[in-house]
């Protein structure tokens, strides 16, 4: 192997990359739309819930209700029922739902009659929070007629995982490792591409008369894509902050999933025929390596599955770090399962390469 | 063996080792023999013209050559190395001009030359020599992308010239070429063997095998047919005999006379000296009859 020979192939890649107009374009623009995305994420979560009421009733504060403000439900009040209709629909405030409250409803509970409340929901709102909300209407007449119910059962919350109550994890956060997984995949195209045009144009034939060996040319292309996905990626950790916490540890999951990435781009380098061949056997790769980035965005809702994709010790790892601050021991498993999936995703790509470069 | 028979001895060399020396090599493509008993030399400062139609299996030795592919049998010699055991030092003197364009258009020609150089180590290269030489001097710095075809051929030829290579494998190329470039490539060829190249040269033009080659080799189905000086192989093959047209008033008048007749030599002073003469052509074979007797085709 000559150290010489990989850096002139990576030194002649590199112009060819800066060269072609598109990946330059594209990669600048990822770089800048990311961040900008990022930025304009809410870096906090509203716990609390918005209520609209439309009846003057509750203005009196029956019961203490309209004061649980403080453990999270705010009640908004409307002067008719209409400008509640039209709140709840237009999602003014940010309200979930409205109760509207008919004139007589003190006097019916008074008297024993049972008073017909609206409940105001958006179309999309989930069944059982409709449900909630049908209940949290019996216990505004409960607490205003002081009849409780018959059984009051105790209820015990016990929070499984780290207890988020107060401290939710925000958009921001959560799209972090998502937007680093975008990059890397964005570099899956590029360095795919690269590789399609030296199989497509038998440059790689030229290349390898030459005292070149083969073992040269995979290293290079290998090195080459790795340093180009992780730079990019690093550039965007920067700007969005993620080297904040254990910064040693998120450059080792970054090299890590570039190693991974590169491994892909060469297996969909190899194969495509054109860009938009190339385009497509990276499209194949490239969705499933997003989908535990995705499903990152809806915690506990990961299915066993998504545990074996490659890519889902990326984003676990990414996640530890920069959410909770987890240490060496804490991503220790993802580090693990990170580094068998990379070196056996390059150790496949370097192959399939090998193959087709031999039967030009 | 057919290769001792074209071992040449020269100053630098001389014990006569052939700069290419392949012996009986084969190589197939699944069960498609595409190569079978491949024997030839290739001396130091000779060029030897690889002729045979598509599919012949030219393509196919020469990747032996390059170290692309092993052959299953057979030994491959160059410079005195052993291909494919030696083939890092082999290929470092070794220049290949592919059929294929296979250069780097997004790199300009400068670009293109410097990065070979690179490869095979050359330090300090310049590439305006070598561009000025293959007419390209005004054009070294566009990119290749710009290029006309006959361009890339040229900077194809400059590019397996970066390293001053002892073995030159060249693959059709002059082909896309114009007439005026076809000649100067000629004789950079010829250049490069007086120089002590030793020149492969494959071609489907058989006026130009004829011109540049000191032994030409017919290859067809995987086998070579023969292989010799193109003079023997006219000789061998042609017709000794001088075909003579002359205008009498109205009439052309054509006369055959072979040489080897007795008053061979009157017969054309007399057609010579006659009023009316138009033409006289040697009836030689051309390289193309005599493939054709064989292979049973033409090369196309």
């Amino acid at each position: 192997m000559s150290g010489a020979r990989i850096a002139a192939i990576m030194g002649k890649d590199l112009r060819e990359f800066t060269r072609n107009r598109f990946f330059v374009f594209i990669t600048l623009l990822v770089l800048v739309a990311y961040v900008a995305i990022f930025w304009f994420l809410p870096n906090s979560v509203d716990e609390t819930i918005r209520i609209g009421v439309s009846n003057t009733v509750l203005n009196t504060d029956v019961g203490g209700l309209t004061e649980s403000g403080t453990a999270g439900l705010v009640f908004v009040h409307y002067s008719t029922d209409d400008e509640l209709k039209a709140a709840v629909e237009e999602g003014d405030q940010d309200i979930v739902a409205g109760i509207s409250l008919p004139p007589s409803f003190l006097d019916d509970l008074a008297t024993g009659t049972s008073p017909t409340v609206r409940l105001y929901v958006p179309a999309g709102l989930p069944a059982q929070t409709r449900l909630l909300l049908e209940g949290f209407v019996d216990e505004i007449g409960f607490a205003i007629t002081g009849n409780p119910p018959p059984v009051n059962p105790t209820t015990q919350a016990v929070v499984l995982g780290t207890d988020r109550a107060g401290a939710q994890v925000s958009m921001q956060q959560q799209m972090r490792p998502l937007l680093l997984i975008l990059v890397l995949m964005v570099e899956v195209l590029a360095l795919s591409s690269l590789v399609a045009i030296e199989v497509q144009e038998r440059t790689a034939v030229a290349v390898l008369a030459t005292p070149v060996q083969i073992v040269d040319f995979l290293a290079a292309k290998g090195i080459f894509g790795i340093v180009l996905a992780f730079v990019e990626a690093a550039l965007l950790g920067i700007l969005i902050g993620a080297f904040a916490v254990n910064a040693p540890a998120v450059i080792v999951v970054l090299l890590l999933g570039a190693l991974i990435v590169t491994g892909f781009a060469m297996i969909s380098g190899s194969y495509g025929k054109d860009f938009m061949g190339t385009l497509m056997v990276s499209m194949l790769f490239m969705i499933p390596l997003m989908i535990p980035a995705f499903a990152a965005l809806f915690p506990g809702s990961t299915p066993g599955w998504v545990k074996v994709i490659p890519t889902y010790g990326l984003v676990d790892a990414m996640i530890r770090i920069t959410v909770d601050g987890a240490g060496w021991g804490d991503i220790a498993p993802a580090l693990l399962m990170l580094t068998a999936w990379g070196l056996a995703a390059f150790a496949v790509g370097a192959m399939v390469l090998r193959r087709r470069v031999a039967t030009l | 063996m057919i290769a001792d028979n074209y071992r040449v001895t020269t100053p630098s060399n001389p014990a006569g080792i052939p700069a290419i020396d392949v012996d009986d090599i084969r190589f197939s493509y699944g069960d498609t023999l595409a190569v079978e008993d491949v024997s030839f030399t290739v001396a130091p400062g000779e060029i030897l013209g690889f002729l045979g139609p598509n599919g012949a299996g030219k393509s196919t030795t020469i990747k032996m050559l390059t170290g692309q592919l092993s052959p299953e049998a057979g030994k491959i010699s160059i410079l005195g190395m052993d291909m494919p055991g030696q083939r890092e030092k082999i290929q470092g003197r070794l220049g290949v001009c592919f059929e294929e364009k296979n250069l780097y258009l997004s790199m300009t020609g400068s670009e293109n030359l410097k990065f070979f150089a690179k490869l095979f180590g050359v330090n300090e290269f310049a590439p305006e020599p070598l561009m000025e030489r293959v007419g390209l001097s005004t054009r070294l710095d566009d990119r290749v992308s710009e290029y006309s075809k006959g361009m890339r051929q040229r900077l194809m030829l400059a590019r397996s010239l970066v390293n001053t290579p002892d073995v030159l494998l060249l693959d059709e190329p002059t082909a896309a070429l114009d007439p005026v470039s076809a000649i100067g490539v000629r004789d950079i060829i010829r250049e490069e063997a007086a120089r002590g190249a030793a020149v492969l040269l494959t071609t489907h033009d058989m006026h130009e095998a004829d011109d540049l080659s000191d032994h030409v080799a017919f290859i067809n189905q995987g086998k070579i047919l023969t292989i010799d000086t193109p003079e023997n192989l006219k000789l061998k093959h042609g017709t000794r005999s001088v075909r003579i047209r002359s205008r009498h008033g109205d009439d052309i008048d054509e006369q055959v006379i072979p040489l080897d007749d007795e008053g061979a030599e009157d017969r054309i002073r007399d057609a010579v000296s006659t009023e009316g003469l138009m033409t006289i052509h040697t009836e030689e074979a051309t390289l193309e009859d005599i493939f054709v007797e064989y292979a049973g085709r033409g090369l196309t």
